[in-house]
């Protein structure tokens, strides 16, 4: 049996390309590298979010800071610090969260259903 | 084909020119066929999927990582996309044990001829499960040589030998014929 099948598989005929398979795929790859140009992430337009939310990061450390810094019976009745609440309040930080998270979802959702449906 | 050819010609690709894409098709067009072709026994279809692993080729370039040939990584990428393909839209195929009743009716036909026969039992091997089918077609693509059908597969050696002794075992039994050789003119 294996020397059959060797046989056999062995003499087979070879297939010849025609004769515009090399411009046919030429043509696709040229088209590929055209079309398919990837997106540059826009680094500069994000620099002010990423601005945002380093800022929001270092508010959090120093709250976090002030917190561990407390004595324990303080704990209980503990309020975000005068210099934070005043920033928070100045920037309209309520409002920025509520769009972050609408902006978050509207773009998770659809994501999520894209991915879904694959 | 010399891979310092390749070489030269994916670091220019690479760097932007999009033409050296074309040294590579030329000279490896018809190994990526003909692979194609055992998958699918279609002509027209062949040179489709050999189009498309092409294409992947193109786009996954800098994938290539230079400690293997580059026909090692080629022959794999598209004996990859050729086995999804054949996922995707199965080649027209009868079942193993059609052509075993095929070949039986047949056998006793005087005008039965080798070729008809040879015909048939690539067929068969079409009809393996995929598993057997996929190790039978690389084996003998790569000219019967298992390291180099294990890496197009990117299974373990032993595993390519077992999956080929099991697909020759399921041939053997359902086309026992096989084993009669020219005899079967004469029936």
């Amino acid at each position: 049996m294996e020397d059959e099948l060797d046989r056999i598989f062995s003499r087979r005929d070879e297939m010849i390309p025609s004769s515009g398979f090399v411009a046919s795929v030429m043509e696709a790859v040229q088209r590929e590298s055209t079309a398919s140009q990837p997106i540059a992430f826009p680094w500069l337009r994000a620099l002010p979010i990423f601005a945002a939310l380093a800022a929001v990061l270092v508010m959090l450390g120093i709250a976090i800071f002030e917190l561990v810094r407390m004595p324990v019976s303080y704990v209980g009745h503990w309020t975000i610090p005068p210099a934070i609440m005043r920033v928070l309040s100045q920037t309209s930080a309520g409002w920025v969260a509520i769009a972050l998270v609408i902006a978050l979802l509207s773009t998770w959702i659809p994501v999520r259903l894209i991915a879904g449906k694959r | 084909m010399s891979p310092t050819e390749d070489l030269a010609d994916v670091e220019r690709v690479l760097a932007g020119e999009v033409s050296a894409f074309e040294g590579i098709v030329r000279r490896w067009q018809g190994p990526l066929i003909n692979m194609a072709y055992r998958f699918c026994n279609d002509r027209s279809r062949a040179e489709e999927m050999a189009q498309e692993a092409f294409l992947r080729a193109y786009r996954n370039l800098a994938g290539w990582r230079r400690d293997a040939a580059f026909s090692t990584w080629l022959f794999a990428l598209a004996a990859n996309l050729y086995r999804s393909e054949l996922k995707r839209i199965p080649a027209h195929n009868v079942a193993l044990d059609d052509i075993a009743e095929l070949m039986d009716k047949r056998s006793h036909q005087a005008e039965f001829e080798a070729e008809d026969r040879d015909r048939i039992i690539r067929r068969a091997v079409l009809a393996l499960p995929e598993k057997y089918r996929d190790a039978v077609i690389l084996y003998y693509f790569h000219e019967m040589d298992v390291p180099a059908a294990s890496k197009s597969l990117g299974l373990p050696e032993g595993t390519v030998k077992a999956r080929l002794f099991r697909g020759r075992e399921m041939l053997r039994s359902k086309l026992p014929q096989l084993l009669q050789g020219p005899k079967l003119k004469e029936a």
